[in-house]
C-alpha cells in the first residue's frame, strides 16, 4: 500500500521533471535563436551571398569574408575596438576607487551632511541622463575632450558621476560587522589604514562586481559617445561605429559585418562575465534586496 | 500644520539672525588678526600658526578673485540677457557674436561660485573666532601635522569624498542646473550658438507642452507619458513573474544541469545590449528572418507588421524585453528562493497544501516583501529603459497625430533623446527632461511609502 | 561640522572653476571679445565689400596661409576623395599650408552633427539638399565665393542650382544630380514595368516584393506629384521659411491617397527603399546608389525603367512623379579668410567637372556638371539614363522644414499601421489630409 503510494508518487514526480525539461529546452532555444542566427549570419560569405537581410539563417556557404573585412584595416575597426577595451579599462578601475571611497564614507563615518548629501544625490538620479547631453557635450569641449579627445572625454564623463553608484557597495560594508572597526581604532589604526587594510581586503566580491560592471556599460554606449566623437571616425567605440552599420543607409548590404562585428566584441566580454559571474549574481542579489 | 511651518520658517530666520550677530560680535570683539581676515581670507589662522587651513582660505579668495575678473564678471553681465551682440559678416569672414550657451552656462556656475565664496568667508570667520576661543581658554591650537593626519583619520570622510563630489558638481549638478534654465528660453533649432542668440521667454515652453492643437505637445505629450507608465508597469510585473517561475523552474528538486540552464539564460546579461537587441530589431524586420520563414512555412502571407503597428510594435517590445529581463530576476530570484527556510514548506506540505498553495502563501510573500524596494527601483528604471525601446524601434512608428517627431512607442527619455538629436529642440527637451524628472519623483516617492518593507525595516533597524 | 562638509564642497567649486577657467580661456576668448570693437573697427571694408564682389576678383590668395581643413564625406568616397585632395594640392601648391583630412560622415548626419555644433564641424562638407534651410538658418553654411557662384550656375544643371540656392543666394556647390528615384526590376518576374498595377499582380503572383518607402515625405511626392498636388515653401534669406503652398486636401490629393492605400494593401508591398536590405525583391523604387546592390541581386534579370503610372480612383491615368534630388557641397563660415579662400577652392575643385567624372567612375554617382552629364560613360549607364527618363516628370526639390520630413512619416506610418485603409470613407482620408495640410502650413511663420 505504501509502496504503491510511493511509487505514484515518484511517478507524479517524473511526470513533472519530464515537464520541466521540456519548459527548460524550450526556454533555451528561446535564449539561444538570436546568438545563433547572429553567429551564423556573421560566416555567410560576403563575396558570394550578400550582406544584406536574406531569408534564411544557415548560410549557403561558409567563409570567413566579414571577419576578414574587419580585421584588414579597411575600416578601423581595429582601432574601434582598441578606444573601446581603454575606456572600459580605465572606467573600471577609476570607478572601482571611487565607488569604494564613497562607499566607506557613507557606510563607515558618521558626518553632519551625509544624509543630505544622500538624499541630494537620490534626487539628481531621479533627472535622466540625456537631458544634460549638450550641456556636457560643450563643458568637454572647453577642456578639448570632444571630437579627437572623445576616448579621454568619454572616461572622465564616465567617472566623474561615478560616485552616485554607491548603493550596492554601501550595501555589501553595511554587512561587515562595525565591531572589527571599533577594535582596530582601540588597536590605533586610523580610518585610513582600516580601509586599506581591513575593508578592502574583506571586500573581494564588491570590487570585482563593481568593476565588472563598470567594465560593461562602456561596450554598449552609442549614444553619448557618438555625440562626443562625431565627426572622428578614429575616436569612435565599437558601438557607435557599428549601429550606423544597420541604422544609416550609407551602408547598405553591412548587416553580416555588423553581426561579425558584434560576435568579436560579445566573445570576450561574454567570457569575462561568464568567469566572474559569482560575483555578479552576489552583488546584483545583494542590491536587490537592500533595494 | 500651517503653525508648523511658520515655526519653522521663524527658526530659520532666527538661525540666520544668530549668524548675521555672531559675524558682528565676532568682528567687534575679535582682535586684528580676526578683523582683518573679514577682508583678507585666512589671515587669522596664518598668523597663529595654522598655516594649511589658512592657506586654503586665502588660496580659495585670489581665485575666486582671479576668476571673476578675468573670467566669470563678463559671463554674469550678460546673464540676464544672455548676449546682445550678433554675429556678422565682416567682408567674407564671419564675427561671432556673443555666444548664448556659454553665457548661461558660466553664468550659472558664477552665481555657484559666489555663493560658494560667502560661504568660505563666513567659514573663515567661524574659524576665527573658534581659534580665539580656544587661545583665550588657553588651550593650544591643534598643530598643522595633525591637522594633516586627520585627513586619514577623523576626517578621512572629506579626503573620500572630495573628488567624486567635484566630479558629480562639474558632471552632474551643474549641467542638469543648466538645463533646467533652458527650459525657460527659447534655445532651439532656429536659435542656436554661436550663429544666433537665444533669450529667456519665461513659461512660453510649458504653456506649449500644455496647449492642444496642431503644434501644441499636449496630446503627443499624454500619448507618450501614458505608453510610458504602460510600458514600465508592465516591463516590471511580468518580467519579475516569469523570472521568479524561471528560477523556480530551475531550482526544482530533481533537475539536472542547473548550471547549464543558468548559463544560458546569463548569455543575455552578458553579450553587450546594442549587439543582441539590434539583431532581434532585424529578426522581427518585415523582411526580416522571422517572417521570411513563417511565410516560407506558410503560416502567413505577408509579413506580420511586427515594428509598424502601434499596438504590435508595444506587445513585441514588452516580450521581447522578457527575453531582456528575464535572466537578471532569475539570477536574484535565485539567490532569494534559498533563504527560504525549507522548514516552512515542509510544514505546509504536512498541512497537505499544494505547490501552487505554497507558492501564494509562502514563497511570493515573501519575495515581494524582500523586494519591494528593488521592484521600486526597476520601475523607475524601466520608465527611463532607452536601450530596449530605442534599438528595437527608435520610438516608431509614427503617426500625424503625434507632433514633434514622436512615435507610438517612444517612452519620454527617447523622444527626449530625438528632441536633443534629431531636431536640436533643446527647449522643449529640457521641459520634457523636467517632466520625467517629476513623474519618476512623484512614482518614487508615493510607492516607497507604501512598501511595507520600508515601514517594517524602521522597525528593524 | 556640517559647514566643514560645505567647505569640502567648495573646494570642489573653487577647483572645478579654475579648471573651467583655464580650459576655456583660450578657445572662448577670441569669440567673446571679437564682435564689438572689432566689428567696429573693420565697419569700413565692409562697405568696400559690394564693389569687390561687383568686379568678381579672384582674392588675392595669401601662399604662407597655414591650417587644418576638415572634410566631411560618405563613407565609401572617403579614398576617392582624399585622391582627389591629394591632385588638388599638387595643382594648387599655394594653399600646401593647409593640411586636409578627410572623414566618413554620412550625408544624413553631417546636417545634424553641424547644427550641433558648427565650430567642430567640418569645414566642407556633403548633405542632401533637404537639409539646406536648416543649415542656412543654423549659419553653418558659407555663400559660395562670389569669384566661383557663376561659373557653377553656368556649369552645372538648373534643378541643382536651384537646389544649391535659399532665396536668391547661391550657399553650395551641386555635386550630384542622382538623388531622385525610380524603379528597378526583375525582368523575368515584371512583365510591364509601365503599370502600378501590372507590377503589383506579377510580384504577388510569383510571390515576391514590391518595394516603395512610402512612409517617407520623399517617395511619398511621387503619389501626390503625380496627380497634380503642389507641395512648396517660399525661404527668406536667412532660411526661414515665409509661406506655405499646399494642396494636398483636394480631389487630386484624395485620389493620390488612395493610391497609396491601395498599393498599402497588395500583399506584395513592403514598405523600404533600400535594396540591401530588401529580401525577394521583384520591384523596388530606389536610387542610382543602390544600382550595384540591385544588380548583383537580380543578375541577368536586372533591368531599371522610370516609375510606372497608374488609373487612380476616379478612372484617369497618372504617372508616378516625385523629387529630383541633389547631393551639395558646403563650406562652413570662417573665422580666417585665407582659410575661406582655400575651402572655395577645395570645394570647387570636388565639384568640378573632372571630379563629377571621376566620382562617377569610381562609385556611380551620376553628375549634376552639364559637361560631365554629356560624358560617354554616363550616358550608357541605364540607371543614370531611368533617372534621367524619370527626371521629366519630377520637381526639383526646393526647401522644406525639418518637420515636414516626420510629418510625411507620420501620414504615411498612418497607412501603413491601417488607420487609414481602403475602407475607409473619402470623409475620412480627406480629414487626414486636410489635418496634413494644415500642420504643413503652421511650419511657414
Amino acid at each position: 500500500m505504501n509502496d504503491k503510494k510511493y511509487a505514484s508518487m515518484s511517478k507524479r514526480r517524473a511526470i513533472g521533471n519530464a515537464i520541466s525539461y521540456v519548459l527548460l529546452i524550450l526556454i533555451s532555444i528561446i535564449w539561444l535563436f538570436p546568438f545563433f542566427g547572429l553567429i551564423m549570419q556573421s560566416f555567410r560569405s560576403y563575396s558570394s551571398e550578400y550582406g544584406g537581410m536574406v531569408n534564411y539563417i544557415i548560410p549557403k556557404k561558409f567563409s570567413l569574408d566579414n571577419y576578414r573585412f574587419l580585421l584588414s584595416g579597411e575600416t578601423n575597426y581595429l582601432i574601434w575596438y582598441k578606444n573601446t577595451v581603454i575606456i572600459a579599462i580605465i572606467v573600471a578601475i577609476l570607478q572601482t576607487i571611487i565607488v569604494l571611497c564613497v562607499s566607506y564614507a557613507l557606510s563607515r563615518m558618521r558626518f553632519k551632511g551625509r544624509e543630505l548629501l544622500m538624499r541630494f544625490w537620490l534626487i539628481l538620479g531621479m533627472f535622466p541622463g540625456f537631458l544634460t547631453m549638450i550641456c556636457l557635450y560643450f563643458l568637454l569641449k572647453q577642456f578639448g575632450l570632444t571630437q579627437a579627445g572623445a576616448v579621454p572625454g568619454l572616461i572622465l564623463v564616465y567617472v566623474a558621476s561615478s560616485g552616485m553608484g554607491y548603493y550596492v557597495c554601501t550595501g555589501y560594508f553595511d554587512t561587515i560587522p562595525k565591531a572589527l572597526d571599533e577594535a582596530a581604532r582601540i588597536d590605533g589604526a586610523t580610518r585610513a589604514r582600516i580601509f586599506f587594510e581591513m575593508i578592502i581586503p574583506m571586500s573581494k566580491p564588491i570590487i570585482i562586481y563593481t568593476a565588472l560592471v563598470a567594465f560593461m556599460a562602456p561596450w554598449c554606449d552609442y549614444i553619448f559617445a557618438s555625440y562626443v566623437a562625431f565627426g572622428n571616425d578614429k575616436s569612435y567605440n565599437v558601438a557607435v561605429a557599428m549601429t550606423r552599420w544597420v541604422w544609416t543607409n550609407d551602408y547598405q548590404g553591412y548587416f553580416t559585418r555588423f553581426c561579425a562585428g558584434g560576435i568579436l566584441v560579445a566573445i570576450p566580454v561574454t567570457i569575462l562575465f561568464m568567469a566572474l559571474q559569482k560575483y555578479y549574481v552576489e552583488g546584483v542579489t545583494g542590491g536587490a534586496v537592500k533595494g | 500644520m500651517a503653525a508648523n511651518t511658520e515655526k519653522q520658517s521663524t527658526n530659520a530666520f532666527a538661525a540666520v539672525g544668530r549668524d548675521i550677530a555672531e559675524i558682528g560680535t565676532t568682528f567687534v570683539r575679535g582682535d586684528w588678526k580676526t578683523k582683518l581676515s573679514y577682508l583678507i581670507f585666512g589671515f587669522g589662522p596664518l598668523m597663529r600658526g595654522q598655516i594649511f587651513k589658512g592657506l586654503g582660505y586665502l588660496i580659495l579668495e585670489l581665485l575666486f578673485i582671479w576668476y571673476m575678473i578675468g573670467f566669470g564678471g563678463k559671463y554674469l553681465s550678460k546673464f540676464s540677457t544672455l548676449g546682445t551682440v550678433a554675429t556678422q559678416k565682416v567682408g567674407r569672414k564671419t564675427v561671432y557674436g556673443d555666444n548664448s550657451f556659454m553665457i548661461l552656462l558660466f553664468g550659472i556656475l558664477t552665481i555657484i561660485i559666489i555663493a560658494a565664496i560667502i560661504l568660505v568667508w563666513r567659514m573663515n570667520i567661524r574659524e576665527n573666532l573658534r581659534e580665539e576661543t580656544a587661545l583665550k581658554e588657553g588651550k593650544a591650537l591643534a598643530s598643522n601635522k595633525k591637522f594633516l593626519a586627520s585627513l586619514l583619520d577623523e576626517n578621512f570622510d572629506k579626503t573620500l569624498l572630495t573628488l567624486p563630489c567635484l566630479g558629480i558638481f562639474v558632471f552632474t549638478v551643474l549641467p542638469i542646473i543648466f538645463m533646467i534654465c533652458v527650459a525657460f528660453t527659447n534655445y532651439d533649432a532656429n536659435h542656436q550658438s554661436p550663429t544666433n542668440l537665444f533669450t529667456w521667454v519665461g513659461l512660453e515652453n510649458f504653456r506649449n507642452l500644455f496647449s492642444f492643437g496642431s503644434t501644441g505637445f499636449a496630446g503627443t505629450f499624454l500619448t507618450v507619458l501614458s505608453w510610458t507608465l504602460i510600458w514600465a508597469f508592465f516591463a516590471t510585473f511580468i518580467d519579475y513573474f516569469l523570472g521568479l517561475a524561471v528560477a523556480m523552474l530551475i531550482n526544482k528538486k530533481g533537475i539536472k544541469f542547473k548550471k547549464l540552464w543558468r548559463t544560458i539564460l546569463v548569455l543575455t546579461i552578458a553579450v553587450p545590449q546594442f549587439v543582441s537587441l539590434l539583431y532581434i530589431m532585424k529578426m522581427f524586420a518585415s523582411d526580416g528572418i522571422v517572417n521570411a520563414y513563417l511565410m516560407k512555412w506558410g503560416w502567413i502571407t505577408s509579413p506580420i507588421p511586427f515594428w509598424t503597428d502601434p499596438t504590435l510594435a508595444k506587445i513585441t517590445i514588452i516580450v521581447v524585453n522578457i527575453w531582456v529581463g528575464i535572466p537578471y530576476l532569475m539570477l536574484i530570484a535565485t539567490g532569494l528562493l534559498m533563504n527560504i527556510p525549507e522548514d516552512l514548506y515542509e510544514s505546509a506540505r504536512i498541512d497537505g497544501a499544494n505547490p501552487f498553495q505554497m507558492f501564494w502563501s509562502i514563497t511570493l510573500p515573501y519575495m515581494l516583501f524582500v523586494t519591494g524596494p528593488f521592484l521600486l527601483t526597476q520601475f523607475t528604471n524601466n520608465l527611463n529603459n532607452f536601450n530596449v525601446i530605442y534599438l528595437l524601434t527608435q520610438g516608431r512608428p509614427q503617426s500625424m497625430k503625434l507632433t514633434g517627431n514622436a512615435g507610438y512607442t517612444d517612452l519620454l527619455v527617447t523622444w527626449l533623446y530625438k528632441m536633443t538629436v534629431t531636431d536640436t529642440n533643446y527647449k522643449m527637451a529640457a521641459v520634457i527632461g523636467i517632466m520625467v524628472f517629476l513623474v519618476t519623483a512623484v512614482v518614487s516617492l508615493v510607492v516607497y511609502n507604501m512598501l511595507p518593507s520600508v515601514k517594517d525595516e524602521e522597525g528593524f533597524q | 561640522m556640517k559647514k566643514k562638509v560645505l567647505s569640502v564642497l567648495m573646494a570642489g567649486v573653487m577647483t572645478s572653476a579654475l579648471l573651467i577657467g583655464c580650459g576655456s580661456s583660450t578657445p572662448a576668448a577670441p569669440a567673446e571679445e571679437a564682435p564689438a570693437e572689432e566689428a567696429a573697427a573693420e565697419e569700413a571694408p565692409a562697405e568696400e565689400a559690394p564693389a569687390e564682389e561687383a568686379a568678381v576678383e579672384a582674392p588675392e590668395i595669401n601662399a604662407d596661409a597655414t591650417g587644418e581643413i576638415k572634410v566631411w564625406v560618405a563613407d565609401n568616397v572617403v579614398e576617392f576623395t582624399n585622391q582627389r585632395v591629394a591632385d588638388f594640392m599638387e595643382a594648387n601648391p599655394e594653399f600646401s599650408g593647409f593640411t586636409v583630412t578627410v572623414e566618413p560622415v554620412g550625408e544624413g548626419d553631417a546636417a545634424s552633427n553641424m547644427i550641433t555644433d558648427v565650430e567642430a564641424g567640418a569645414d566642407i562638407f556633403a548633405f542632401a539638399q533637404d537639409q539646406i534651410a536648416r543649415l542656412v538658418s543654423a549659419g553653418a553654411l558659407e555663400e559660395v565665393a562670389p569669384q566661383n557662384a557663376e561659373a557653377v550656375k553656368a556649369e552645372n544643371d538648373p534643378g541643382s542650382v536651384a537646389a544649391a540656392t535659399v532665396g536668391d543666394t547661391l550657399y553650395a556647390y551641386p555635386l550630384t544630380s542622382d538623388n531622385g528615384y525610380f524603379l528597378y526590376y526583375d525582368k523575368s518576374v515584371v512583365t510591364d514595368p509601365s503599370d502600378l498595377d501590372k507590377i503589383l499582380a506579377d510580384c504577388e503572383a510569383a510571390g515576391k516584393n514590391f518595394y516603395m518607402e512610402i512612409n517617407s515625405g520623399w517617395y511619398q511626392t511621387a503619389f501626390f506629384f503625380g496627380t497634380g498636388c503642389t507641395l512648396e515653401y517660399e525661404t527668406d534669406n536667412e532660411g526661414n521659411f515665409t509661406a506655405a503652398n499646399v494642396d494636398y486636401a483636394s480631389d487630386k490629393g484624395l485620389v493620390a491617397m488612395k493610391e497609396i492605400i491601395k498599393l498599402a494593401s497588395s500583399p506584395a508591398f513592403q514598405n523600404g527603399s533600400a535594396a540591401g536590405e530588401a529580401t525577394n525583391l521583384a520591384a523596388i523604387v530606389d536610387g542610382t546608389w543602390d544600382s550595384g546592390t540591385v544588380k548583383e541581386l537580380f543578375g541577368d534579370n536586372f533591368a531599371c525603367a522610370k516609375l510606372p503610372s497608374f488609373v487612380g480612383d476616379d478612372g484617369n491615368t497618372y504617372q508616378l512623379s516625385g523629387f529630383g534630388g541633389f547631393k551639395l557641397l558646403g563650406v562652413k563660415p570662417q573665422t580666417d579668410e585665407d582659410k575661406l579662400n582655400a575651402c572655395d577652392a577645395l570645394a570647387a575643385y570636388l565639384a568640378g567637372e573632372e571630379t563629377q567624372i571621376m566620382r562617377y567612375e569610381t562609385v556611380g554617382w551620376g553628375p549634376s556638371n552639364l559637361n560631365a552629364q554629356q560624358s560617354e560613360a554616363v550616358k550608357a549607364d541605364e540607371a543614370l539614363s531611368a533617372l534621367a527618363e524619370q527626371l521629366a516628370f519630377t520637381i526639383p526639390q526646393g526647401q522644406y522644414p525639418g518637420d515636414y520630413w516626420s510629418l510625411a512619416t507620420g501620414l504615411g506610418d498612418d497607412v501603413i499601421q491601417g488607420n487609414l485603409t481602403a475602407d475607409s470613407s473619402d470623409e475620412d482620408i480627406m480629414k487626414a489630409l486636410q489635418t496634413f495640410q494644415d500642420t504643413c502650413i503652421s511650419y511657414a511663420k
